[in-house]
């Protein structure tokens, strides 16, 4: 799309002097598109937004893809006899803590010990929490392999209990995950309901014979969170270090030499049960999205839900943004699409794509849920630490309508959640190859509906489009003003005269890397600093490296004469390119953050004009044109943009704690290794910057 | 003014310099730029050099098992310098300083080239009688803008950084096209010897020093210009006209064929020193035969199906088996055949951009490219400021290096490491990368031709003024 228009751009200024030749329907379809690229852009932007809005409408239901997952096919083995052996595991739990207050080895060695009696091989991993650590670069390089420390303490660090069954007709070669994260020290009476259901399951699944795929129970020591000890626990499974670690010695245990493996990980199931359920049925929340974005295949998001709703009974949802429920203006929007829906129905009964309002406010919240998270880059839970290594993974968690202490409904609720377990696992276990039939790139808006790539892309396409137009007619303007202005003959450079506008670009480029970078050098400032403090340091240092930049390179800044200011259409079609790249470079790395990016770049950087002229002609026109543009910069300034969403989601923030808490995030972003952290830092700055020179243009 | 320049030029190379050592010391070990399949390929991975020199340190063939593709005169000079360590850094930081001074030292021989050809440009232009006042600070002084393009390009600095022998490459084919432009021909002959040694398409460079040592440097298409002078002429016969005319005749000398017989003589001795000195060190494993199979052979047969930059491996990773050894033929000779002939008869009077457009045609139907081959002709193209002013599509395809430099490794991390894309995500990258160096390669050319066309018409009015001024 670009290029074609691009190449036509070029084409007109070609043809002005030699005899003209009549160019091809595409090319004439490009021109016409620049020529008018202020009406095409409006309408492709408008496009763009009604097509986000359109997406719980244009959403389908989910469908099993592989079918060698034949899920729900077979029989439930699972006996009142393997319930029973998890409720006594659940119930010496208990006894035993009411014994040994803290001794949480202990627990551990008695959870170690249940596993070894049902046959599985157990093993023992040390592991020591890491702090946050600033790598922003990591995206780009694989999971590295697990940094020991020099000199840790015993005193902080965890045990994760693994045990493996061995599946009898399976050569050792692949395995399936079964993640039960448990506090040993203070786990409530809900975690241990999470141990009892796994047990049961670990219990029947020793006995089968059809199993094809080694099991993996692990019992991850939550006491540091939940992602950090499965990340560590990932990250001796697949690049083992070979120094001996200090953490060896902290105990007489000896955990080195018996570390188990099992082969590739097909898939991997995280459970927790915790809270009580609202509702009359258990509930089952699935949590899929991993960091950047990622998901794990549909295939076995489709097999849980089909198995939770079709055999088991459980109430199941996914997250979403509860405050969209209730809006009025979503609810108004909803009522026009079904209105619009009814009436297509009447005209031909074939169009059915009309939802009620109310489903579509449920989508539209879900959909929200779902963009937010996979923005954001952080996993939603434990099973993030997976899809680092390509392995498939979901948490479910389950709440149980009972209170913890019912021992008679705790019967049937292990019955039921080790026989959903059970249920996929058989079905995983089919599988000959990895998860590949179904999608990865995909945005739920229901437990049974999705919508793929090939869908929501369109909305950030429209988004986007008028980008390389906008770009290309005043590329066009920018030159024939230049051409009108020197009449120097010196100046035979027709086709460069854009590099001091990409000089000044890169340059605000190269200053938003430097600020990505600067938290790294903060953190190292000795001393114990508040996050405020921080962020006032971040910001004193950023902005006086902007006064330098801006000192030292005069071409630069807004507020030089107009002798070494550049052309500002010229700035401002390189700036527009620079975001066209950065924003379809970030489409590929994170739709989300592409897609909420360009919602607020790309109306500001194609408002964005010199306000001057405007003031001095005084014309309505104009001066509502550079009041957008003031007000759609002053919505994009990153820290602004943060205040109002915070603002929106209900948590009242004023003044210098607002750089605390933007910094918190920030620290959040970059430990958690996202990526948005760097487009915040090397696209949307840049891109942000540019646009208040462009502003400031002294035309 | 001139000084003040040269001033610039020195720091702004010695900054490039720091940067690059800054690099080296203190770069991320984490983000594993010698493993890029943008910045090494199996022929110029430093990674591969050093298993080659392990494998003839335990005794062993250097070519064994398919690792190490490389020169053997490089295996022994770099060979050693890949085991020692500085202390408490990993071993590759000696070669990285060597790339370093291959690097500066290319980008001096670029100033060099660049101020020759600056020269020529301006004397043509003064033959041609173009050459007004104003002209004249026009012109720009290709040479350190070339040479800091080659220092300050970020595919030249990653090449440097992440470990990979392009540098020395590079450096062999600028000095010898260093050397046709100043004329010294046994060094010419080095280069070229060095270039074809280390990678086998830079043997196309040999037409271009021919022309380079046969008809003297870039100059405009002087015999068609005699044409229109002579019609000139004929009408008005003045006299000063016919002794410029003289002037011009005397300038555009016929073919030189005694240096270029010199140039061969010197081939020769080099090529023969090269080969005695590889059989020499490949003595027990195999012979100079060994050494052909393994470098020349492997370039020719696409053998390693690894991703890169390129577009063959894709297509080989997918074609039938028995089709293979046809296809080979036809990448080959299409490499040889369209690329080469008619860029060589429409630009024989432009020798050095003429060496710009084969090397820049070469990587990208190389079997093997990096971003080092691409940051060479980049620079190349950097000499050639002055003749290109009106290049169209400039920022168009700017915008496309960049983007699709930047994609490259997305993709190379959506494919291997997420698994959430396949091969094709990459290869379509690659594809529209080449596509990119294709148009720049097509434009610069059209440029350049529009150039001469443009000084014609230039001198022709000038004569046609001329003339009619004599008339009356």
């Amino acid at each position: 799309m670009a290029a074609v228009n691009r190449d036509n751009e070029e084409e007109v200024k070609t043809d002005d002097g030699s005899p003209k030749i009549k160019p091809r329907p595409i090319v004439r379809l490009g021109i016409f598109l620049i020529a008018h690229s202020p009406v095409f852009s409006v309408v492709f932007s408008a496009a763009g937004v009604l097509a986000l809005l359109l997406l719980p409408l244009l959403a389908k239901n989910t469908y099993i893809s592989e079918n060698a997952l034949m899920p729900g096919s077979a029989r439930s083995m699972l006996s009142n006899r393997d319930v029973s052996d998890g409720s006594k595991l659940v119930k010496d739990i208990k006894n035993f803590r009411l014994n040994h207050e803290g001794q949480g080895v202990e627990v551990q060695k008695l959870i170690g010990k249940y596993m070894s009696d049902m046959g599985a091989e157990v093993s023992y991993q040390k592991f020591h929490p890491e702090g946050n650590q600033f790598h922003p670069l990591h995206f780009f390089s694989g999971p590295d392999s697990y940094t020991l420390l020099e000199n840790v303490s015993c005193a902080s660090y965890g045990v994760n209990v693994a045990g493996i069954i061995r599946a009898p007709r399976g050569d050792g070669k692949e395995s399936i995950v079964l993640v039960t994260p448990y506090d040993f020290i203070n786990g409530g009476d809900y975690e241990d309901l999470s141990l009892g259901i796994v047990s049961s399951l670990f219990s029947l699944l020793s006995r089968v014979t059809w199993l094809s795929k080694d099991i993996i129970w692990l019992v991850a020591d939550s006491r540091y969170g939940d992602y950090r000890p499965v990340a560590a626990w990932l990250t001796e499974y697949h690049s083992p270090s070979f120094k001996v670690s200090d953490l060896l010695k902290c105990d007489e245990q000896n955990t080195a030499d018996n570390f188990r493996r099992a082969g590739t990980m097909a898939a991997a199931l995280v459970l927790k049960v915790d809270g009580r359920s609202e509702k009359f049925e258990d509930t089952l929340s699935i949590y899929a999205e991993a960091s950047n974005g990622q998901m794990p295949n549909l295939d076995l998001i489709n097999v849980v839900n089909y198995l939770a709703v079709h055999r088991q009974g459980f109430y199941v949802k996914v997250e979403k943004v509860v405050s969209l429920l209730s809006s009025s203006w979503l609810k108004i929007f909803g009522e026009i699409f079904e209105a619009v829906g009814k009436l297509a129905h009447m005209l031909n009964p074939d169009w059915n794509f009309g939802i009620p309002a109310a489903d579509y406010l449920e989508g539209s919240a879900t959909l929200a849920s779902s963009l937010y998270s996979q923005a954001l880059g952080i996993p939603t839970g434990p099973h993030g630490a997976f899809r680092d290594y390509q392995v498939d993974a979901i948490t479910l968690k389950v709440s149980p309508r009972f209170p913890p202490d019912s021992k008679t409904r705790q019967h049937d609720f292990f019955l039921r959640g080790a026989r959903l377990l059970e249920g996929t696992i058989r079905s995983v276990n089919n599988l000959l190859e990895k998860f590949h039939q179904s999608f990865f790139l995909y945005m739920l808006t229901s437990p049974s509906k999705f919508i793929s790539v090939g869908v929501y892309m369109i909305a950030f396409a429209l988004l986007v489009a008028p980008l390389p137009m906008v770009a290309a007619s005043l590329y066009i303007d920018g030159c024939k003003s230049l051409t009108n202005s020197t009449d120097n003959p010196t100046e035979n450079f027709k086709s460069w005269k854009w590099l001091d506008a990409a000089k000044q670009v890169f340059t605000l480029h190269l200053f938003g890397f430097i600020v990505t970078l600067l938290p790294y050098f903060i953190c190292q400032v000795p001393g114990q600093h508040s996050p405020t403090n921080r962020s006032i340091m971040w910001g004193t240092t950023s902005s006086s490296l902007l006064l330098i930049t801006f000192v030292t390179m005069p071409g630069c800044s807004p507020f030089s004469s107009r002798l070494h200011g550049t052309n500002w259409a010229i700035l401002k079609s390189v700036t527009i390119s620079a975001a066209f790249i950065g924003l379809c470079l970030m489409s590929i790395i994170n739709f989300a953050t592409a897609e909420i990016g360009a919602l607020l770049l790309v109306p500001t950087c194609l408002m964005a004009q010199p306000i001057k002229p405007a003031l001095r002609s005084r014309r309505l026109k104009s001066l509502l044109g550079a009041f957008c543009s003031i007000v759609l910069l002053t919505i994009g300034f990153p820290v602004m943009f943060f205040a109002i969403s915070k603002g929106l989601l209900g948590e009242g923030l004023v003044g210098l704690s607002l750089g605390g808490e933007f910094w918190t995030w920030l620290e959040s972003l970059w430990a958690w290794k996202s990526a948005t952290y760097l487009y915040i830092g090397m696209v949307h700055l840049p891109c942000w910057l540019l646009c208040l020179c462009i502003l400031f243009h002294p035309s | 003014m001139a000084e003040e320049e040269t001033y610039m030029f020195w720091i702004w190379a010695m900054a490039s310099t720091i940067f690059r050592l800054f690099l080296i010391f203190f770069f991320p070990e984490n983000i594993n730029l010698s493993s890029r399949p943008e910045l090494s390929t199996p022929l110029t991975s430093l990674r591969r050099l050093a298993e080659g020199y392990w494998l003839k340190q335990a005794s062993l063939s250097p070519y064994a098992e398919s690792m190490f593709h490389g020169s053997p005169l490089l295996l022994s000079i770099l060979g050693p310098l890949t085991i020692q360590r500085i202390e408490g850094k990993s071993s590759h930081h000696l070669c990285s300083l060597v790339f370093v001074i291959a690097d500066i030292l290319s980008a001096l021989l670029l100033r060099a080239t660049g101020q020759k050809l600056q020269k020529a440009f301006r004397l043509n232009l003064k033959r041609l009688g173009l050459l007004t006042s104003l002209h004249d600070r026009g012109i720009l002084p290709c040479g350190d803008i070339a040479a800091l393009v080659y220092l300050w390009n970020p595919f030249t600095i990653l090449s440097c950084v992440g470990s990979s022998t392009s540098p020395i490459e590079n450096l062999a084919v600028i000095v010898s096209l260093y050397g046709a432009v100043t004329r010294r021909v046994p060094l010419a002959a080095f280069g070229l010897i060095m270039a074809i040694h280390l990678s086998l398409y830079s043997a196309t460079l040999a037409i271009p020093l021919i022309f380079l040592l046969g008809y003297g440097l870039d100059a405009p298409p002087i015999k068609k210009f005699l044409q229109t002078r002579h019609a000139g002429v004929e009408t008005t016969g003045s006299t000063s006209d016919v002794s410029k005319q003289d002037k011009l005749t005397q300038t555009t000398q016929l073919f030189s064929w005694r240096t270029v017989l010199h140039f061969v003589f010197w081939v020769l001795v080099w090529s023969s020193c090269v080969l005695v000195l590889c059989s020499l060190s490949l003595k027990q494993y195999g012979g100079l035969e060994e050494m052909f199979k393994r470098t020349n052979g492997f370039i020719l047969r696409i053998e390693d199906l690894s991703p890169n930059i390129g577009v063959f491996w894709y297509f080989f990773a997918e074609v039938f088996d028995f089709s293979r050894n046809y296809l080979l033929i036809v990448f080959n000779l299409y490499i040889l055949l369209t690329g080469i002939p008619p860029l060589a008869f429409r630009l024989k009077h432009r020798p050095c951009f003429l060496a710009f457009a084969y090397l820049a045609f070469s990587s990208i139907l190389k079997s093997y490219p990096s971003v080092g081959d691409a940051a060479l002709y980049l620079s190349l193209r950097a000499l050639f400021v002055n003749e290109l002013t009106d290049m169209e599509h400039s920022c168009f395809i700017f915008c496309g290096y960049i983007g699709f430099s930047l994609l490259s490794p997305v993709m190379h991390n959506i494919w291997i490491w997420r698994g959430t894309g396949n091969a094709n995500f990459y290869f379509g990258n690659a594809m529209g990368y080449a596509c990119f160096q294709f148009m720049f390669v097509e434009k610069s050319v059209n440029a350049m031709l529009n150039h001469d066309q443009a000084l014609k018409k230039a001198t022709a009015e000038m004569f046609k003024n001329s003339a009619i001024t004599a008339i009356f």
